[in-house]
């Protein structure tokens, strides 16, 4: 985990419409816990936290029923598919 | 008296206070700045001891509240000022924002949210998730309607000259929507591959993100998505109106006319386009060097008007207006530009080798220009057409290419850009110059031109320093070619009979609506303000089309929202101050390699890759929230949105003031051995009990850090509160019982998580509190007394706690969380105190509302006929809050029956 202080969330959630496509093209391959997504994207889990909870929100991704054995839940896309 | 009582705020108290005095048949004012009324009470998750569900207990109030025949409630206002009449009763100040959604026609469906572009933190969550600009505060909003955050237009957007909605498509563009982007920059012109490539881009110059690393590439995200529309898409993807059976005719087809006729085909006009070049384009066409403006982009433009049915007659000059007007046409815009090279008035202009800066440009175009290889050319002035004569006068082989100029560089009318890009190209300059004669031979060719130097004198009315001779300074620069390119104007000698000119032969119109004396005239572009550029001349045309469409509808000639009476510029101060801190984010710049002697016409900007687009876009710093992309307009099923809607405000007679401003809680971030906003796993009781309410942002409880649920969770109580190191020694009375209410969900939520609370003293007064508190702990909370000094993070994100452990010695020990809660403290709210202009609120030592005699008479402040009711005035749970808006209503009702009994007696 980075030890540097957290960029601020303005910035941080301002760049989630952005960071739409690269999600669910991750996600596209199967579900994925935040952690996951954040290598697959290489970005910081904190951050990709903001991100799939606001396309949680507006219907882009949906959340596993129940945790994995580490206290993940994992996110897929709603229509399986990613933006053309 | 236009209500017996304001009451500002809507929180539990002000609810209660509205509710009750309505229930008395007094008429109320309700007033909440936010979009729903509620307060904190309806954000909550469940409230203590009950544990009854916060919204079931809310709701009803809150619907009580706005359906009431007494009260009238008014969401998303603010109390400007309160002032005292001889009377004694009030005159209050009140401005209705905009929500830019019709309250009457929004049904609450929520499309406009997920259609939106721009993200924003949900202050109704605490910043813990994302909404959008377009929102309704939280799911059980009362009235249910939707707000658009707009704090201003966006500077890119307000200083375009052609209305164009910069930050709409840089946040589609953002959003991955390309067609839409181009689609709504096609919603004001159809030159979009066109003004990608050749427009001056004054939003860059405004961005603010150019204070920090560099400005967005606005201008080559334009050309980006008009690129990728061309690719896609043969014309427009647009449908016009219906015809209208009206014609009108354009005279012109630079970016004006062009722009004219567009919106006018739109709207179900009959449009023909009288050209009398050749070609179409105008301006676009002739003046503009392909390296810059390839033709086949000019040509998909003009492609998006004639697809829509406009008709383009080249080789068409009108001479007679009137006879347009017999010909059908219901209007006539002018839309001519400025074709004429301006003569240098010095001898020797007629020799063989003195060209017009436009008529050389044209002439190139039209490929019947001499060869100039080999040649000296001077191009003469300091303009864009000198810049690109000077560029294509290298492209056609000038052994040696001088501009002479009669300013200094820092006063020359080109944009920078075009000069440095004329000087990277090999192309020279001389300052200060001006010429005086140009000298031939004897078979009549060009052999020098002779100038004399100048210095530079006070500032003339165009504010640059006006060049004055400087005696006997004549010189010659040797040169095959002169090309005088120091200005042009219109070519009106023709609708002379018809119009009356102004200065510099231009079309004298209205400024506004552009019509001419002649009621079925008008004219747009640079015939009319002289030599612009094309953004200019694009806005003229929108707005030409506009009057024009609401002169031949019978309209009144106003409602030209696109570029006037817009809303006003939001400040590049305030949009900074939203951030605590900025991250470097590397500019999408253009690093153009210059050909020292350019060989052809090949366009030399590269365009924008998908990627520099996207990351490009993606520094955009939302300034004015909204970002007018339209998204939300044109998915909102009763066509609610309005974003041209404006705050009202109103001046109202009330009886007395109900102040339930409520409270502000503690910044954790100032009790910085704590780690908040610095550590993601330190949150605040706020927080969590948003993460606990059945709205909440998540689908569990979760850590921020990873989104993990976490096993062992940590409170740390009177954060804020009872500490004098923060300016508030005072308890805030509410968080020991909400700290335990929180450990009891926790435990119903997360059945194997260890909860801990670290707290010095557990302060349970009130009706059945301590029996809360014990079975809180009787779930298995485990409660350690002793301060909390430090919070530090380790790799994993988990978090040490280090804290005094009174109960077992005292020693320092540290223990590790998954997370942990902060339980913090309230605050007063210091909005009240500036609601009175003329009089001073009294405030107690802790900057609460004051209450004269709080034993005997609570609610009662040193204003007569102004009342204060819940957390305004100090700390209180939620029955406390109840319990004195109470008090406060009988305060008020008895103020006005007694006002009402001095007045009957007088």
């Amino acid at each position: 985990m980075s030890r540097t202080t957290p960029r601020d969330v303005r910035e941080v959630i301002r760049e989630e419409p952005l960071m739409h496509r690269p999600i669910l093209e991750a996600v596209a391959a199967g579900p994925m816990t935040v952690p996951q997504i954040a290598e697959a994207i290489g970005r910081p889990p904190r951050e990709v936290l903001y991100w799939v909870m606001g396309m949680r929100r507006y219907g882009k991704l949906v959340t596993s029923a129940d945790p994995d054995d580490d206290g993940y839940y994992t996110f897929t896309a709603v229509d399986g598919g990613v933006p053309s | 008296m236009d209500y017996d009582v304001l009451v500002v705020g809507s929180g539990i108290a002000g609810m209660e206070s509205a509710i009750k005095l309505g229930d008395m048949g007094k008429k109320v004012l309700m007033v909440e700045r936010e979009g729903s009324v509620g307060g904190r009470v309806i954000l909550l998750s469940k409230v203590f001891p009950t544990l009854d569900c916060a919204s079931c207990i809310t709701t009803p109030r809150m619907a009580a509240s706005i359906h009431h025949d007494n009260i009238t409630p008014w969401t998303y206002t603010e109390v400007e000022a309160i002032r005292r009449n001889p009377d004694g009763t009030f005159k209050v100040k009140v401005q209705r924002k905009a929500r830019y959604v019709d309250e009457s026609a929004c049904t609450g469906c929520q499309l406009c949210e997920p259609a939106c572009t721009v993200a924003v933190p949900d202050e109704f969550n605490y910043d813990l998730i994302a909404r959008r600009a377009a929102y309704i505060p939280f799911p059980q909003a009362v009235p249910k309607k939707a707000v658009i955050q707009r704090e201003g237009t966006s500077p890119c957007t307000d200083t375009c000259p052609a209305g164009i909605k910069a930050h709409g498509y840089v946040s589609l563009t953002r959003s991955g929507k390309y067609e839409e982007a181009f689609q709504l920059i096609l919603d004001a012109t159809p030159l979009v591959g066109t003004l990608g490539r050749a427009c001056y881009a004054p939003c860059e110059g405004e961005c603010t993100r150019g204070d920090l690393e560099g400005t967005l590439p606005i201008r080559r995200i334009k050309r980006f998505v008009a690129d990728r529309h061309y690719a896609n898409y043969d014309g427009p993807n647009v449908t016009p109106d219906e015809p209208n059976g009206k014609a009108v005719a354009i005279v012109g087809s630079g970016p004006a006319g062009l722009t004219a006729a567009w919106q006018l085909a739109r709207k179900g006009y009959r449009v023909k386009i009288f050209e009398a070049d050749k070609e179409p384009g105008g301006f676009l066409r002739y003046a503009l060097p392909t390296y810059r403006l390839p033709q086949e982009v000019v040509a998909q433009d003009i492609g998006n008007v004639t697809a829509l049915g406009v008709e383009i007659a080249v080789n068409s000059p009108v001479q007679d207006l009137d006879a347009l007007k017999l010909d059908g046409f219901d209007a006539v815009l002018l839309a001519t530009g400025t074709p004429l090279s301006t003569s240098m008035g010095v001898p020797g202009e007629q020799l063989k080798g003195v060209l017009g800066g436009l008529d050389f440009l044209r002439d190139v175009r039209h490929g019947v220009t001499a060869d100039m290889r080999g040649k000296k050319v001077v191009i003469v002035g300091g303009g864009n057409v000198a810049m690109d004569a000077a560029r294509t006068a290298r492209r056609l082989g000038a052994q040696e290419t001088l501009v002479a100029y009669r300013r200094g560089r820092e006063e020359m009318p080109a944009h920078k850009a075009e000069v440095d890009d004329a000087e990277a190209e090999g192309v020279k300059f001389q300052f200060l110059v001006a010429p005086v004669e140009v000298l031939g031979d004897a078979s009549g060719k060009v052999t020098g031109l002779k100038c004399q130097r100048m210095e530079l004198g006070q500032p003339d009315a165009s504010g640059r320093r006006r060049p004055q001779p400087v005696k006997g300074s004549d010189f010659v620069i040797p040169c095959d070619v002169v090309v005088a390119a120091i200005g042009m104007s219109p070519d009106t000698a023709m609708f002379t009979r018809l119009l009356s000119l102004g200065e510099g032969r231009r079309i004298k119109v209205d400024p506004k609506t552009l019509q001419s004396e002649v009621s079925y005239i008008f004219a747009a572009g640079d015939v009319v303000t002289g030599p612009s550029d094309i953004t200019q001349a694009v806005g003229h045309g929108r707005r030409a089309a506009h009057f024009i469409d609401r002169w031949l509808q019978d309209q009144p000639m106003d409602g030209f929202f696109a570029l006037d009476d817009r809303l006003e510029v939001i400040d590049k101060a305030k949009v900074m101050a939203r951030q605590k801190s900025f991250s470097h984010r590397d500019p999408v710049t253009l690093n153009l390699q210059h050909e020292k002697a350019p060989q052809d016409f090949h366009e030399i900007e590269p365009a924008l890759t998908e990627e520099e687009a996207l990351r490009g876009a993606g520094s955009c710093l939302d300034c004015g929230v909204c970002s007018e992309c339209g998204q939300c307009v044109a998915v909102c099923p009763p066509d609610a949105i309005h974003l041209d809607a404006k705050p009202e405000t109103f001046e109202l007679e009330v009886g007395a003031v109900v102040l339930a401003t409520g409270f502000q809680l503690f910044d954790a971030a100032l009790k910085e051995d704590y780690g908040f906003g610095k550590y993601p796993n330190v949150i605040t009781a706020t927080q969590m009990d948003r993460q606990l309410a059945p709205t909440r942002p998540f689908n569990n409880i979760l850590r921020p850090s990873d989104g993990r649920v976490p096993d062992r969770i940590a409170y740390v109580s009177c954060v804020g509160s009872r500490d004098k190191t923060v300016g508030n020694p005072l308890c805030s009375k509410i968080c020991c019982m909400y700290t335990a209410k929180q450990n009891q969900l926790i435990m119903g939520a997360l059945p194997l998580a260890d909860v801990s609370v670290h707290y010095m003293d557990v302060r349970a007064a009130g009706k059945r509190y301590e029996e809360f508190y014990e079975q809180a702990k009787a779930m298995g909370a485990n409660y350690i007394k002793g301060r909390v000094s430090k919070i530090t993070e380790l790799e994993n994100g988990n978090l040490i706690l280090r804290y005094e452990d009174i109960d077992n010695g005292g020693a320092i020990t540290e223990a590790e969380y998954d997370l942990v809660v902060l339980a913090v403290g309230v605050q007063p709210n210091h909005e009240a105190e500036k609601l009175f202009p003329d009089e001073t609120l009294h405030l107690d030592d802790f900057f609460f509302v004051n209450e004269q005699n709080d034993d005997l008479s609570p609610g009662e402040t040193n204003l007569p006929g102004v009342f204060v009711a819940g957390a305004a005035s100090g700390a209180k749970d939620i029955v406390d809050s109840i319990l004195h808006a109470g008090s406060a209503v009988a305060q008020a009702a008895s103020h006005l029956e007694k006002a009402s009994a001095k007045k009957v007696s007088v």
